[in-house]
């Protein structure tokens, strides 16, 4: 026994490394062939990898950007612009909470048809075929909703759902319930088998199980899982809102195309601080939720 | 355990808070919106797959591969000599240089992170105008500051004893990065490279909102002619490079970290 695993795991290592070096050269002639395609082709050569007078054109747009190239005051020094951008801004810091609500309360749902852990019986429940296939269209609901970025969703959903902050909220919703699934989905499937077990085999029904023997140790996890969510989220609300007519994101490309520079800074400069407000926040509650 | 039961309160109420946003009072739904609704789902039968679009389709994939490939390198360019800096690691322990230079490459590294790649799309097109590069670049900002403070704690996170060899040894700052730090962290280097790989194309593909060719783009307009089942079958390749991309990072994932 001792001699076959001698030999057995250098081999095994081998074809791991080995693997891994087939996909760097792979993954190294797919990006020589993309920047290949992109300058020449796309692109036409180096040239018209940058647009004409892209140097000056930027230099122009940071000026004004700063309101250096108009006599008007700058928005951004404006108190009263303040004010009614603060409000976009709360906004949009609903947005981003309903979101992660939307998410949560779907991933949570489908938390158990999702494991295959519970769905094949490992827990002690009794596998069926009505587990197994809930198990595959679960998944198959995270991948799909997963796959499709959350502005495609958004475009979508504007179409039935009347502009504000919903439809936004529902389109990262549904893209971060297939992240926040697939991740709790794998936390249940590695938590310790061993309590679900016991109570089963003293005589524990499906939902003591499930209170006693999954949920406290998924839990925590899933909490932590969505909070780091939350942090994506708040820097996506802007991006839905172009779509979805929400928030900081619609009124940031109606400055834009108004050529309302200024207002534009005042926008970046509410959106820093959500992000870095959101970030300062959930570290500190992630915190609070690993603490005993 | 009351600590859990106060955040969980607090994110109970803070989602109560979030729904008074929402105008209750007027139509949540538009007039003829379930009708639509009705029609784009029932466009999934059959998706367009007929040849003409199917090469539109393909064509349009090969665009947001190429774009998030090529962010990606980029990216890892921009991330990993700025990861280096950030991690302290390629200065001695005695130089002025090391402390003002690890904060500041990761307040840089914190900045490009903190915008979102379309956002940078929007701002790069207005400064440099509608090029590849543009795209390219809004891709490999954000990405570089996520890859960059990923690579810095790779790094930092690595075994001392090993370090402490060769520094013994006598090797140079640059040699105990290079066969130290690096050597060893590079299975996770890699292995989270890869992982990203799979976000830079959903990336990619929505790039093309600001007008950049790709599966995004064509989204767009088929959305405007409101020819639903185009729009899934669009969907269906951009899952279905997402999913083979995903397998193949799993792969990878699982040969390099055991």
């Amino acid at each position: 026994m001792t001699e076959g695993r001698a030999v057995g795991t250098p081999y095994r290592a081998r074809r791991r490394t080995t693997f891994a070096r087939v996909s760097l050269s792979a993954f190294i002639l797919l990006a020589a062939a993309s920047w290949g395609f992109i300058v020449f082709v796309d692109a036409d050569g180096f040239s018209g990898l940058f647009a004409a007078g892209t140097w000056g054109n930027g230099v122009r747009f940071l000026e004004s950007l700063l309101g250096l190239n108009s006599d008007a005051r700058p928005a951004y020094v404006q108190a009263a612009r303040w004010l009614e951008t603060g409000k976009l801004a709360a906004e949009t810091l609903a947005m981003s909470i309903l979101a992660i609500g939307i998410a949560g309360v779907g991933a949570f749902a489908t938390l158990l048809m999702a494991a295959r852990n519970v769905s094949d019986g490992t827990l002690g429940g009794r596998p069926s075929n009505v587990g197994r296939a809930a198990y595959h269209f679960t998944r198959g609901s995270y991948t799909f909703s997963r796959g499709v970025p959350e502005l495609v969703l958004a475009m979508i959903i504007v179409f039935f759902l009347s502009p504000g902050i919903l439809p936004g909220a529902v389109a990262l919703g549904l893209h971060n319930y297939g992240i926040v699934g697939r991740l709790t989905a794998e936390v249940v499937e590695n938590l310790d088998p061993a309590p679900a077990r016991a109570l089963r085999a003293s005589g524990g029904g499906n939902m003591q199980v499930l209170l006693y023997g999954i949920l406290p140790q998924a839990i925590p996890q899933f909490i932590t899982y969505l909070l780091y969510r939350w942090e994506v989220i708040i820097r996506t609300t802007v991006v839905v809102g172009f779509v979805s007519a929400g928030g900081l994101g619609r009124e940031f490309t109606l400055r834009l195309s108004w050529f309302h520079y200024t207002d534009v800074t005042l926008l970046i400069i509410w959106y820093l601080l959500l992000v870095a407000g959101v970030d300062l926040l959930s570290a500190f509650l992630r915190r609070v939720a690993r603490a005993r | 355990m009351e600590n859990r039961l106060l955040l969980t309160l607090a994110l109970l109420a803070a989602v109560g808070w979030s729904l008074t946003n929402i105008e209750w009072d007027a139509p949540l739904v538009h007039s003829g919106g379930g009708t639509s609704a009705l029609r784009f789902l029932l466009a999934l039968f059959p998706p367009d797959f007929t040849p003409e679009f199917l090469a539109i389709a393909l064509k349009a994939s090969w665009y947001t591969l190429a774009y998030a490939v090529a962010g990606i390198t980029l990216a890892v360019a921009i991330g990993l000599p700025l990861g280096v800096i950030a991690s302290g690691t390629a200065a001695g322990e005695a130089s002025p240089w090391r402390r003002p230079l690890m904060v500041g490459s990761r307040v840089f590294l914190a900045g490009l992170r903190s915008v979102h790649e379309l956002v940078w799309a929007v701002l790069l097109v207005a400064a440099m105008g509608l090029s590849p590069m543009a795209g390219i670049l809004a891709l490999a900002l954000p990405y570089g500051g996520i890859l960059g403070r990923i690579y810095t704690e790779l790094m930092q996170d690595v075994p001392q004893p090993p370090l402490q060899a060769l520094r013994a040894s006598g090797a140079s700052p640059l040699g105990v990065l290079m066969y130290g730090h690096f050597q060893m962290a590079l299975p996770d280097i890699l292995s989270y490279t890869f992982y990203r790989l799979e976000c830079g194309i959903r990336s990619a593909a929505i790039l093309s909102f600001v007008g950049i060719q790709g599966l995004g783009y064509q989204i767009q307009l088929s959305m405007h002619d409101l020819l639903f089942s185009q729009v899934w079958t669009l969907l269906i390749f951009l899952v279905g490079i997402i999913v083979v991309v995903d397998t193949w990072s799993t792969y990878v994932r699982r040969s390099l970290v055991s």
